[in-house]
């Protein structure tokens, strides 16, 4: 009688590949919300111009909801701003 | 970007004060003209009313439920068919053979009512878009 031997043809764990491959970092993620922040901001000063010179199919609340998604873009790019950096600190901290 | 959800709710509600804005300024002008005998085209002026239909978001294609968030717009003011109000004043130049002087159909009690349910309606929706705007405020203060 004999045993038959074990036929481990893969392994069974497959071993993670560290191929360092192009993805969007906090770096992109930041860079992409203060563009659109920026858009925003231009959109929100040329409606607010457009008002102000009178323009008769702008309202008053386009004018202030443009100024308002400007506002929340901005905050928004602030903080990925602020996140980044915590993240770098961080690192930064590890002690060695 | 994560904040379009609450820029189309945002979006949403610009349109439907949008829409009240119209309301309120075809009130008005129904109101302005209550007394008008003679309108273009001829005739006392016509009532006004507008039409609200909804639309499609143009944030919103390809969304899963794109067919559920409308917004709202005015696609039509028409004039109401009811006959004008005549009043006996020979004197007056625009009283026909009888000496009866057709004024709008204008009803200043109704236009009140409209314009009362514009601005409610308008407040509403600056209530809902007010709501959007402090929920995209706190997400942003999540992990603060």
């Amino acid at each position: 009688m004999s045993i038959a031997p074990m036929n481990i043809t893969a392994p069974v764990i497959a071993p993670v590949e560290h191929t360092p491959k192009k993805q969007d970092g906090l770096g992109d993620a930041f860079s992409h919300a203060l563009s659109e922040a920026s858009n925003a901001e231009k959109t929100s000063t040329s409606q607010a111009e457009r008002f102000a010179k009178g323009d008769p199919t702008m309202g008053i609340h386009e004018v202030m909801i443009a100024s308002e998604k400007a506002n929340i873009e901005i905050r928004y790019a602030t903080t990925l701003k602020n996140k980044a950096i915590e993240a770098y600190r961080e690192l930064m901290n590890t002690q060695v | 970007m994560s904040t379009t959800d609450f820029f189309t709710a945002m979006e949403v509600s610009a349109s439907g004060l949008s829409a009240q804005r119209t309301r309120m300024n075809v009130a008005s002008s129904n109101l302005a003209n209550a007394q008008t005998t003679q309108a273009a085209g001829g005739g006392p002026y016509k009532r006004r009313d507008v039409v609200l239909s909804s639309v499609d978001m143009p944030g919103m294609q390809g969304h899963d439920f794109s067919q559920a968030v409308k917004g709202v717009a005015v696609t039509q003011i028409s004039q109401d068919a009811n006959p004008p109000r005549l009043e006996y004043d020979p004197g007056h130049p625009q009283a026909n053979a009888q000496g009866y002087v057709a004024y709008p159909n204008v009803n200043p009690v109704e236009e009140m009512v409209d314009m009362i349910t514009a601005s409610r309606a308008y407040e509403a929706g600056i209530t809902a878009m007010s709501t959007a705007v402090n929920m995209a405020e706190r997400a942003l203060g999540i992990g603060r």
